[in-house]
């Protein structure tokens, strides 16, 4: 309080030289004079506040950068794990989808590539082609001449007969008593499969 | 007047002003030669002190894609695992129950070797040549070319003083299919042969480079990190399906054998696009395994082998005189089976034959070269020379392979008295494969020759798709002339010796059997042996594709009838494999003979 009125006894002499020229100006020094002084206080706090509020923002916000940075960090290593998995599970089947590595499959089951196309013309029933149904033999022998190589898949076992590769070459297979006959599927264990409903 | 007394302590001021001016010069130059001269160099040094962490962004090297997208090189990428046999030593491990462990380094070498298939006394046998060398060696290579999980199992061991390198590497996943096409990489990816090599651009990645500042825990601190992204090849789309590619391989292997040949070579375009379907041949390369193809093997024999066509070019004579209006598949010529032009040449038949009265579709069917010579004098050697070159004959197809043989056209002006007629069935100049496919592409296309292409297009990382450029098609013959020209070669093989090697029930087919000479070493040719040649196109009511088998040399049968079964099963697979629907036609016959 003893500040403001020093305040208003310098207001004060200022108004005595003013006066001489003119008279009126008191009244409206003294308005200005209160209507500044309550605000003081509340724009102080409003500064000490926001700097409160700027720092507690800023400590809110570097833990959650360096949250993030953590965060980031362990997806990174997940991302670098997916991949190596992703690699891993493609670098094993790469070459079984070779077109030999299936031809070969197929044609250890006994199947053959027909030599005369014929096709069936749905919107009439139509058989177009030669209609003869397919030989013995298969145009291309694709296991027991098979001649494109794939390293990768060179000495890969065939699916459907497990003692030859591509090459229709003998692998030496090791005898496991429970892969079941060659060639035929594994023997049920836990009955039938069921496929699970939702 | 200044006393001296008073002069002494000026000049000393004034030279010490001198002095202080000039060590502020030299300051003020060293500071511009810091912070303007070399301010980038400094900055550099500052960054790799301060950012002392860095890491390598790799690129992936783009794939090499079949007509549907069928991967036929992709990348991979596989580790070397190397030692410091100075710090080799027993390790320790916690055990189940948070106890320190000590495992002695045979232990460990026999962990390492379980991995990497090497013997516990192998993988110290490496440690210890190399310290026996050098008592102070700080590396050995323990092996190379270890895959991920080998690699991720190394790593699970923890073992201090084993560290890996990786590196890019490349698969095929279809080994041989297309080898021939593809070529491959060597050490480093780098690329060797083939598409690999001539579409580099296209293909190849740049690596990237990370840096940043790392905190206690290994995190990466916020705001320290500067990235030059990688950059990852682009996907380069071939027009060849796969599937197609393989069985065409497979068949050729069997032909070249069968018909007990040196080589084979199968080439499918497709009539409408010019697009190469399949280029097939036999030996090849399967660029998982190079070293196991022999060097002359490992590239494309169809794109970089030229040969005298022989018959199969009687066709094109035949266009190029009709083309004018000289001929028309009627008219006709007195052929006997051997002849003397005027000037001095002597050409012969194959086959003996009593004088003839051949039509042109009958000199075609007989492939009489005395006919052909005859036929091919309504025309002057100009103009042949002229619609051999619009068919391609002399300058390498719009592919641009690697490599790419042109084939040999001598100017007109060279052709000599007997060149003059053998330019009339196919001798005196040489082809590749492809360019007689882009020949019959013409013919079967109304006479519009399409560009022949195996690229598809170039797919950069950012979704991009760049084509390469092609020169325009171009009308080369007259539509009607054209078409002449396909219903005579389908006349060939309707009329032909071949008609039942060559049949594909409920389709009509065109082809040409073309033998050639072989070039003796020592100059003439090879007694006995032909390089033979068959082109055609199926269904000749609406050609479709183009097909091209070639056998070098072929000792069980030697005549071009040897590529019979081979181009009737290559047709045949080729009109399934694009659900081709058989012709619904009989082959017009042509005269012969009159």
């Amino acid at each position: 309080m003893s500040a403001a009125v020093r305040a208003d006894g310098s207001a004060a002499s200022i108004d005595l030289d003013l006066d001489l020229d003119q008279p009126a100006p008191r009244r409206h020094l003294h308005a200005v004079a209160q209507v500044r002084r309550r605000p003081r206080f509340a724009y102080a706090l409003v500064a000490v506040a926001g700097a409160l509020a700027i720092g507690a923002a800023q400590v809110v916000l570097s833990i959650a950068t360096t949250q993030g940075v953590y965060e980031e960090a362990a997806l990174q290593q997940q991302v670098r794990e997916l991949g190596w998995q992703q690699q891993s599970l493609s670098d094993a089947v790469v070459g079984l989808s070779s077109p030999q590595y299936l031809a070969a499959n197929a044609a250890s089951l006994g199947m053959v590539i027909n030599q005369s196309p014929t096709y069936l013309r749905l919107s009439d029933g139509a058989v177009l082609g030669s209609g003869e149904a397919a030989g013995w033999l298969s145009t291309v022998d694709a296991i027991g001449r098979g001649s494109v190589p794939n390293a990768l898949v060179a000495q890969t076992p065939l699916v459907t007969a497990p003692d030859a590769t591509i090459a229709g070459a003998p692998v030496a297979a090791e005898a496991d008593p429970e892969a079941g006959v060659p060639g035929l599927p594994q023997p049920l264990a836990d009955g039938l499969p069921t496929p699970t409903t939702r | 007047m200044t006393s001296t007394s008073e002069r002494t302590p000026r000049r000393r001021s004034a030279v010490a002003l001198m002095l202080v001016l000039a060590v502020l010069a030299a300051f003020v130059i060293r500071l511009v030669d810091i912070q303007v001269v070399n301010a980038d160099e400094h900055r550099a040094d500052s960054m790799n002190l301060g950012f002392a962490s860095s890491r390598v962004l790799w690129g992936e090297r783009g794939s090499i894609v079949d007509q549907n997208g069928a991967v036929l090189a992709g990348s991979t990428v596989l580790y070397d695992a190397e030692l410091d046999p100075s710090l080799v030593a027993e390790i320790k491990r916690k055990g189940p129950d948070g106890e320190v462990v000590k495992v002695p380094w045979e232990d460990v070498a026999a962990e390492i070797g379980a991995i990497t298939g090497q013997s516990p006394e192998e993988v110290q046998a490496i440690v210890a040549n190399a310290l026996a060398v050098n008592p102070e060696a700080r590396w050995a290579q323990l092996k190379k070319g270890l895959d991920v999980d080998q690699y991720r199992a190394l790593a699970d061991l923890r073992v201090p003083f084993m560290f890996f390198t990786r590196h890019p590497d490349r698969s095929y996943p279809d080994g041989a299919v297309a080898g021939n096409l593809v070529g491959f990489v060597g050490a480093e990816n780098t690329p060797q042969e083939g598409l690999e090599l001539s579409m580099d651009s296209c293909l190849a990645a740049s690596d990237g480079r990370e840096r940043f500042e790392r905190g206690n825990n290994g995190e990466t601190i916020p705001g320290t990190v500067t990235t030059e992204p990688a950059v990852d090849g682009g996907t380069l789309q071939l027009t060849i399906n796969r599937d197609l590619q393989w069985y065409l391989q497979q068949l050729i292997a069997e032909e070249t054998q069968n018909m007990r040949a040196l080589s084979g070579t199968v080439t499918v375009v497709e009539v409408e696009t010019g697009k190469i379907r399949a280029a097939a041949e036999y030996p090849t390369v399967d660029p998982n395994n190079v070293d196991g193809a022999a060097p002359d093997d490992r590239g494309s024999r169809i794109f970089r082998h030229s040969f005298e066509p022989g018959s199969t070019f009687k066709a094109v004579t035949a266009a190029s005189i009709m083309d004018g209006g000289s001929a028309t598949p009627n008219s006709t010529v007195q052929a006997p089976s051997s002849h003397t032009f005027p000037n001095g040449a002597r050409i012969n038949d194959a086959v003996g034959h009593p004088l003839t009265n051949y039509t042109l579709t009958g000199a075609l069917v007989d492939s009489s070269n005395v006919a052909l010579s005859m036929f091919g004098d309504m025309v002057e050697p100009a103009v042949r020379h002229e619609y051999l070159e619009r068919f391609g004959v002399g300058a390498p197809t719009a592919v641009g392979f690697l490599g790419e043989a042109s084939g040999t056209l001598h100017p007109v002006e060279k052709w000599d008295n007997q060149t003059r007629y053998s330019t009339t069935f196919g001798q005196a100049f040489t082809v590749t494969a492809p360019q007689v496919a882009g020949a019959y592409q013409a013919i079967a296309n109304g006479g519009l020759k399409m560009p022949i292409r195996l690229i598809e297009s170039c797919t950069t990382p950012d979704g991009t798709v760049i084509e390469p450029e092609l020169p325009e098609p171009q009308q080369i013959l007259r539509e009607d002339v054209a078409n002449d020209t396909a219903l005579m070669v389908e006349n060939v093989m309707a009329q032909g010796q071949l008609q039942k090697a060559l049949a594909i029930p409920g389709y009509r087919v065109a082809a040409k059997t073309g033998t050639a000479e072989v070039p003796a070493p020592g100059g003439g040719y090879k007694a006995g042996v032909y390089f033979t040649s068959l082109a055609g196109f199926a269904p000749a009511d609406d050609p479709k594709y183009v097909v091209v088998v070639t056998l070098e040399e072929p000792t069980a049968i030697r005549s071009s009838a040897a590529t019979a079964p081979a181009f009737q099963k290559a047709m045949t697979q080729v009109l399934k494999t694009y659900r081709v629907l058989p012709s619904s036609s009989e082959t017009p016959l042509l005269p012969r003979y009159q």
